[in-house]
């Protein structure tokens, strides 16, 4: 692939952690690459695994999950469910052929927004080596 | 087992005032085929068998009575249904307990110890059918195949199916009443066709299962054969949202059976119903297998053991794996 090629990420975060820990990453002026698309959802055992196959289908090369670091979800323990599913899930993209490195899943606080920088380079990188993804992507996207 | 003794057990069973029908396997129209059969009193019981022909996995239509609201002024019939079990399908009916699918009050499970089945497929393809009477027998280390006047010995690993070669549970784990003797279990061992697919990069794997899941006809037997999934509302047949779509293409065939497989994560009991039914001939036991042997290593969680477990997609511990989170 060429080095210009920009993945497209979607990114579920939690309310309560990681999108404020994304803001704080915005407030203290932390650059961190653009390719995300922002999904905010009330906890991270909100996201159905079928929401990342569905992100895949719709013209995503990577997903990332980001949620409160385990013992401090806001709903006490909605995060430990989605680590369970999403683990599973992460097990069975790769079985079938999907590059690992398009799906990760991080723990990032309110207070990490540099973590969060971090997170955001090491996925965004990841999904650009990868390339675009176009396993079973739908054919006909018109966005 | 001798025939004669589930039959005389089927009857017993059937005639219990509390018991509205009992599921057992019976002879087909011709050659191999094997039927479920509803028995509802002594009689009907003459028409059960058990053989290595019956690979059904009966515990599936415990959840597909549909349930009619009673009539005002009459009782509902609370009677209980009673179901023959092999190992693998006593797991479905455990796995059905702990999801609270079907309560112990509403089942009589009649276990039958298996030494193994058939696969019908090779045997079809090793023998081919004829419209003779045939009958196999479970031997000392094999079947035996009885077509007309002719017996032909054969052995254990020429027929036997790949989930009965991987199965760990042969003997019911539940049951209340037990026919037979416990049959031998055996050792855990490597699943070659997961493991087949795991040694192939990401590339070749994606392209392998490209070519299976294109195959995809999207009948949903696979998913209307499973024992375990019997949602009254399933994420298939909504439209909204519509969660996949219902052109058949390889885009929404992968999303349907990785919707399909991950739904079945820590709740398959391998019974390999839905590669058997599958017109397709798509390898959907190894999915199944390879997530049922994540579960069991990663997680140390096995579905359709014990009947108080909690299940494993609503439970966490606080130490599950989390290797793979940055």
């Amino acid at each position: 692939m060429s080095a210009t090629f920009e993945p497209n990420i979607v990114a579920f975060l939690c309310n309560w952690c990681s999108y404020a820990g994304a803001d704080l990453a915005g407030t203290s002026r932390e650059r961190y690459p653009a390719n995300l698309q922002i999904i905010r959802v009330m906890c991270s055992g909100r996201v159905n695994p079928l929401y990342v196959m569905n992100a895949l289908q719709q013209g995503a090369d990577g997903v990332l999950v980001s949620g409160c670091h385990p013992g401090d979800c806001h709903y006490m323990e909605g995060n430990y469910y989605a680590r369970r599913r999403l683990g599973m899930l992460k097990d069975l993209m790769e079985f079938i052929g999907v590059d690992p490195r398009r799906f990760h899943m991080s723990w990032v606080s309110a207070s990490e927004g540099h973590k969060w920088k971090e997170v955001v380079e090491k996925t965004v990188e990841d999904a650009r080596e990868a390339g675009p993804f176009e396993g079973f992507r739908r054919r006909q996207i018109d966005w | 087992m001798e025939l004669e003794q589930l039959q005389k057990t089927a009857a017993e069973v059937a005639d219990r005032e509390d018991v509205k029908y009992v599921i057992g396997w019976k002879k087909g129209s011709y050659g191999y085929r094997v039927a479920p059969g509803f028995i509802e009193d002594a009689a009907g019981a003459a028409e059960l068998i058990f053989s290595p022909l019956c690979t059904a996995n009966l515990a599936t239509y415990l959840t597909l009575v549909e349930k009619l609201p009673v009539p005002r002024g009459q009782e509902a019939d609370d009677r209980k249904v009673a179901v023959m079990v092999k190992g693998c399908d006593s797991r479905a009916v455990a796995q059905l307990l702990v999801e609270k699918g079907i309560g112990r009050e509403e089942v009589v499970v009649i276990g039958c110890p298996c030494p193994g089945v058939v696969d019908p497929e090779l045997l079809a393809e090793k023998y081919p059918e004829t419209e003779e009477t045939v009958e196999i027998k479970w031997t000392e280390d094999g079947f035996l195949l009885v077509r007309g006047e002719e017996e032909i010995e054969i052995s254990r690993d020429e027929l036997l199916a790949e989930k009965c070669r991987l199965c760990r549970y042969p003997n019911p784990v539940i049951s209340d009443v037990m026919l037979g003797e416990p049959v031998e279990t055996r050792e855990l061992v490597e699943d070659e066709g997961v493991a087949e697919i795991e040694n192939r990069d990401v590339d070749e794997r994606a392209a392998y299962w490209e070519e299976q899941f294109a195959k995809c006809v999207r009948c949903y037997s696979c998913r209307n054969v499973c024992p375990l999934c019997y949602c009254q509302d399933c994420i298939l047949d909504r439209l909204n949202p519509t969660w996949v779509n219902r052109a058949v293409n390889f885009s929404e065939n992968t999303a349907f059976n990785i919707a399909r497989a991950f739904h079945l994560a820590g709740r398959c009991i391998e019974c390999g119903e839905c590669e058997r039914v599958c017109p397709a001939n798509i390898p959907l036991g190894r999915l199944n297998r390879k997530l049922a042997r994540e579960v069991r290593d990663k997680y140390g969680f096995e579905p359709g053991v014990d009947p108080e477990a909690e299940p494993f997609q609503a439970s966490f511990k606080p130490d599950d794996p989390e290797d793979f989170i940055l």
